[in-house]
């Protein structure tokens, strides 16, 4: 074998002896992704973090280079009592509504993006397909069953950290969602609702059936032992000083 | 000096919108701001593009050059350079806005 697919073998088939599990149920938009920024300064050397969460209320995120005021009806969210929030990561625009979200970040991961990518994706594979679905990775950052999409997935490399974040689509409201993402013209809207009506599947199945098997497939996959765990005193106060300093300002929602 | 202030968007992989103010007379690049629902790793990198594009030409070779220099040790996903060249230079004959 040669050496690079040596290594390519051995970053893929990484075991951990435990994976720290969190369970932060419904929160805001800003309050989910100042946690995930200070979960990448906290996470352990050796034990990656698997968190599982949701949003209440709804929230419409956006991908860290895109503009607010391009992609999203903010006076519409703020009427509906949605969140806005940037990531800092990269991709499109997302209503967060019926779904489970999961961040995973870890200190150990291959380099390559789309090996990483997929690295990640695949318990998530496994998850859904336990729960009676035909469901595959495809690369960049999709899962989809039938051609349908039904997991879009992100993710950012700092001070040798990564942070994968993904959505699991429980539900679709895709009326809802182009009520608050922008499209180019009213003109092509319709045609636009069809077409993710088309592309765009939810599981239709509930949230704890959901973690429940995203927790075991990740525990098979890198045949670790899952430790549910609590946030400490300073991540929850690091997550608090960082929504205000940062997730709810308009300096960083506004950035572009 | 006749400052213009103009839009693309410009579809690729993903999507890339450019806001861009140029000087018509010597088509020199003023200010710029790229966004769109792509990947790039580091994501600092468009920061330091944005920067390095202002006082550039409005020309096909010195785009795409400025863009390569850049992002030479960035991995971008949903364009590369020529795409990313096409939306600026796409500035052009984009939509004129009101400065």
């Amino acid at each position: 074998m040669k050496k690079e697919e040596n290594e390519k073998e051995i970053k893929m088939s990484v075991k951990f002896s435990r994976i720290r599990i969190l369970e932060t149920w419904y929160n805001s938009g800003p309050w989910n992704m100042a946690l995930d920024e200070v979960l990448m300064d906290s996470v352990n050397q050796c034990i990656p973090t698997l968190r599982l969460y949701g949003w209440h209320p709804s929230a419409v995120s956006i991908g860290y280079f895109q503009s607010m005021d391009e992609e999203v009806d903010v006076k519409n969210c703020k009427h509906m009592g949605i969140d806005v929030v940037r990531r800092i990561t990269g991709g499109g625009a997302v209503l967060h509504e019926s779904e489970l979200t999961y961040s995973f970040i870890t200190k150990i991961y291959p380099q390559n993006i789309i090996e990483s990518y997929y690295w990640i994706c695949d318990p998530v594979v496994i998850c859904i397909n336990k729960l009676g679905f035909d469901a595959k990775f495809v690369p960049l950052n999709d899962i989809i069953i039938n051609n349908k999409k039904v997991s879009g997935n992100a993710q950012t490399r700092k001070k040798n950290t990564l942070l994968q974040h993904g959505t699991i689509l429980l539900d679709v409201n895709v009326e809802k969602m182009f009520s608050v993402l922008k499209v180019p013209s009213e003109k092509v809207k319709d045609k636009m609702i069809n077409d993710v009506k088309s592309r765009v599947m939810g599981l239709n199945k509930t949230f704890e059936q959901v973690a429940d098997n995203l927790k075991e497939s990740f525990s098979e996959k890198f045949s670790a032992e899952i430790i549910v765990d609590n946030l400490t005193v300073e991540e929850k106060e690091n997550t608090k000083r960082l929504v205000t300093e940062k997730y709810v300002s308009n300096q960083w929602n506004w950035k572009r | 000096m006749v400052n213009r202030r103009v839009r693309n968007i410009h579809k690729s992989k993903k999507l890339i919108r450019v806001l861009l103010e140029y000087d018509d007379y010597t088509k020199i690049i003023n200010s710029i701001t790229i966004t769109g629902d792509f990947f790039l790793h580091p994501e600092e990198s468009l920061d330091e593009l944005e920067a390095n594009l202002i006082g550039t030409k409005l020309e096909k070779d010195a785009v795409k050059q400025k863009i390569e220099k850049c992002l030479n040790h960035s991995e971008a996903f949903g364009f590369d350079s020529e795409s990313m060249t096409d939306a600026i230079i796409g500035c052009l004959c984009g939509i004129k806005l009101r400065i």
